[in-house]
Parts: structure tokens; C-alpha cells; sequence
């Protein structure tokens, strides 16, 4: 049995005998994966693979055509890749100013017990570029509203249009990680967006390990 | 008596100064105290203030500073810092050289690392190298010298150098000219230190030339180091 992980911040997801989403603090000890990619992949894995490249294989596996732009939000930051005519042209990867902003949207909802997906999509975001910062902007605005859910819809509406500008504004993007599950995220790009689910990564793993390459 | 000097200051000025002890002052020179956090804004790039920690860890009896367009506004503002507030003997200079000495190691088949080496070491250990060039390089690097040396490594053999380090090598450092230029079809890699101004250029040069464009403040970040490595895979270069 060959093991596919992508071990991400927070959350890490497993192809073994079965398909898992575990927190990446829980992941047992002895899993070593065959193939991973993710934080601290090196030391848990038999083959360790650049992100990025796990990304753009996980895209071209899943994605039916040759100009697309693949962005992969996680915990705690934003990297991208886009191809055109079926060829590699440019990536990107926002640790430092995309900052833990998956994660903040993840911490706000349980703090707040609040669920995005039942969020109507606000007007206006905050200009947030950090999950930090983001999350001293709402403290103000429920100081000031005491309105939680259109202060937490703000937030994730400043999210994601920090995710279109980084992304260079584009017409459509394929959408990769935990995010693509929040629809209110979704709603707030300007753009098509069409979500491949928190798996496009191992994808990714299981084209490279099928082509022979690492 | 000890010289240092910042940037690239003419040869006859600096063959004045050939049988002092001359010291690049840009380049890592060893651990030093950092004094810049108490002097210089955080937004000051990483050289700068590698040039400032290092002036005053060093004091150096007089310092050669290039405060024309070869170098940076800040590094101008810094000269006059360094003089007025630290008296400092500062010998300003503006290099116009447009007679170039070639870009033989920028081209050659060497790492990149012992490229930038030889390049930067050059002033003072000034010699004539013959090397061989690497006629299908399959990567560039545009650059200034980079603060931190590990980004070298990610690079294949004959990577060729463009950017600021190519003028510097041709010993024509304000030649935007050159500085500009990059050869198509070569994968190439623009970077700059975060808060230089030379990050209009990288970013522009690499949307016309579809390189990838990165900026690092001091250490490279794993985020930088694997962008570089995919794009050179993901680009059928070998790292």
C-alpha cells in the first residue's frame, strides 16, 4: 500500500487504506507516507515534494484544460500556479502577507459559533491582507456593531478578495484546500471560481508517483 | 590602514587605495553587532543595513561609498549618515563607466555561487579570468547580490547572471542599459532584496520575460526556496 500525505498547518490529508482529514497535532507518530508534501513532510515521509509542484500535478490531473489558474488557500497562506496552453508559466506563494488567514476564518466560526455558510454575502470586506490584522479589525467593528456575523462576513469577504488580487485578477480559478468548503468565501471572489476539494494536492502525489518522477 | 568600500567605486579611485586593506563593505563580512535596529528604519533592505552594521563594527579609516545611480538613494542617504553623524571619512564617489570589462564569469560554465564569488571579490583581488562559457544555460538569476548565499545552491551549473551583478562584473554599475538586459527562452529567476527599489525592475522584467519574480528580506524563506525550485522543475530545469 503506498502512502499519499498532505501535511498541512492544521489539518493534513491522508491516502492510505482509506481517505482521511485528521489535525495535523493528531497525526499519529509512526504514519510515514511515501510521498508527502506539507509541513514537516520531510521528516515524515520517504519522499518529500515541493508544494508547488504537488500542486500544478494535482491541477493538471483534475483540471480538463490547458489554460488554467489553480490557487491552493490553506491555513495559513495562499500559493498558486497557472498554466496556459497546457505549460507551466508562473507561480506564487503569499506565507508572509497572506498570513494564517484560512486559520482565522477557521478560529473565528468556533469562537463565535457561527457557520459562513449561512452568511449572506456582505456589500463590503475588510481590506485585510493578514489574518491577524483581520482579526483586530473585527474585534473594532463588534465593538462598535455588535453585529458578530456581518463582522466575521466582512472578514472572509476581505479574504477572498486578498486572494483575487494576489491571484492577479483573474476571469476564473480553480480553487484547491479547506476553503472550498465555505461558500460565503466562494460567493466573495469576483470571479468564476470551481472548488476541487482539500485532496488536490495528493492528487498531485499520486500523478507524480504513477509518472515515476521524484 | 583599513578602507572599505560600498558599491562599486571606479578603479582609479580605487587603485589609490590598492595597497591598503580594502574591505567590501556590502559583502558578509562575519558575525558583527547589529546597531541598524537602533539607527535605521525597519524598511531599510538588508544590505544597507549590512552596510551600516558593518561600518561601524569595522571602522574602516576611510570608506570609498558609490552614491551615484550605480548604488541606491539609500545608500546616498547612508554615506552622508555615516559622515555626519558617525564622522566617518567618506569619500563619495559616482561610477559613469560605460567602458565595460566584459561579463566573462556571468557567462561562464561555473555554479552560481563561486560565480558571485569571483565577481565580488574582484575589486580586490582584481584579476583576468579565462572561462569558458556555457552556451545553453538552462536557467538565469537577475539580481543585486544577495543577502543571504543559500539561494545559490537552488540553481543549476551555468546559470547565467543578469541584473545589477552583471553591470557590477562588466565594472559599469549604473548601466541600466545591462541591467535590463535578460535573454529569452532562458528560465530565469528575478529577485531583489524587500525595500529596494530594483523591485520595479524584477517584477517588470519578469512579466516580459515570464521569469518568476521573488523578494526576501535577509533569509531566504522556505515559501522563496520552494517557489524557485518549482519553477525551475516545472520549467524542465534541473536544480
Amino acid at each position: 500500500m503506498t502512502v499519499f500525505a498532505d501535511f498541512g498547518s492544521t489539518w493534513s490529508k491522508i491516502i492510505d487504506s482509506s481517505v482521511k482529514i485528521i489535525k495535523t497535532k493528531e497525526v499519529p507518530g509512526e504514519i510515514i507516507a511515501d510521498f508527502a508534501c506539507g509541513h514537516n513532510a520531510e521528516k515524515r515521509s520517504k519522499r518529500y515534494v515541493n508544494e508547488l509542484i504537488a500542486l500544478s500535478k494535482g491541477g493538471l490531473r483534475l483540471i480538463d484544460e490547458k489554460d488554467f489558474l489553480l490557487v491552493d488557500v490553506g491555513s495559513r497562506d495562499i500559493k498558486y500556479v497557472l498554466y496556459r496552453d497546457g505549460r507551466f508559466v508562473e507561480t506564487g506563494w503569499n506565507q508572509e502577507c497572506g498570513a494564517s488567514q484560512g486559520f482565522a476564518i477557521e478560529l473565528l466560526e468556533m469562537y463565535y459559533n457561527i457557520d459562513c455558510n449561512r452568511l449572506e454575502l456582505p456589500e463590503n470586506g475588510y481590506p485585510v491582507t493578514c489574518g491577524l490584522i483581520g482579526i483586530s479589525r473585527i474585534f473594532d467593528e463588534i465593538i462598535k456593531t455588535g453585529d458578530e456575523e456581518n463582522a466575521l462576513a466582512r472578514f472572509v469577504k476581505g479574504i477572498a478578495m486578498n486572494v483575487y488580487h494576489f491571484t492577479g485578477k483573474p476571469e476564473k480559478m480553480y480553487l484547491s484546500g479547506g476553503l472550498c468548503e465555505n461558500r460565503l468565501f466562494i460567493e466573495s471572489i469576483p470571479c468564476e471560481v470551481v472548488p476541487l476539494g482539500r485532496f488536490v494536492l495528493v492528487e498531485g502525489l499520486k500523478e507524480i508517483y504513477k509518472k515515476g518522477f521524484c | 590602514m583599513k578602507v572599505g568600500f560600498v558599491g562599486h567605486p571606479p578603479n582609479d579611485i580605487i587603485e589609490k587605495y590598492r595597497s591598503e586593506e580594502l574591505i567590501d563593505l556590502d559583502n558578509d563580512l562575519g558575525q558583527v553587532e547589529e546597531k541598524s535596529d537602533l539607527y535605521l528604519p525597519k524598511i531599510s533592505c538588508s544590505i544597507i543595513k549590512r552596510v551600516f552594521n558593518n561600518a561601524l563594527a569595522f571602522r574602516p579609516q576611510k570608506i570609498i561609498f558609490d552614491v551615484g545611480e550605480g548604488k541606491c538613494d539609500s545608500g546616498r542617504f547612508l554615506s552622508w549618515i555615516l559622515k555626519e553623524h558617525f564622522s566617518i571619512d567618506i569619500i563619495e564617489t559616482r561610477n559613469q563607466n560605460r567602458k565595460g570589462s566584459g561579463t566573462i564569469i556571468c557567462d561562464s560554465r561555473l555554479p552560481l555561487r563561486e560565480k558571485f564569488d569571483l565577481i565580488l571579490n574582484n575589486i580586490i583581488n582584481n584579476k583576468d579570468y579565462e572561462l569558458e562559457r556555457e552556451p545553453h544555460p538552462s536557467a538565469g538569476f537577475w539580481s543585486v547580490p544577495c543577502w543571504d548565499t543559500r539561494i545559490f545552491d537552488l540553481f543549476p551549473e551555468g546559470t547565467r547572471i543578469f541584473g545589477w551583478t552583471r553591470c557590477f562584473e562588466n565594472g559599469t554599475p549604473d548601466d541600466l542599459e545591462i541591467e535590463c538586459y535578460v535573454e529569452k527562452g532562458i528560465p530565469t529567476v528575478f529577485y531583489a532584496q524587500t525595500f529596494c527599489s530594483k523591485n520595479l525592475l524584477a517584477k517588470n522584467l519578469a512579466r516580459v520575460y515570464q521569469g518568476l519574480y521573488v523578494d526576501c528580506d535577509g533569509r531566504l524563506t522556505a515559501s522563496v526556496k520552494a517557489q524557485i525550485e518549482a519553477f525551475l522543475y516545472l520549467r524542465g530545469t534541473s536544480g
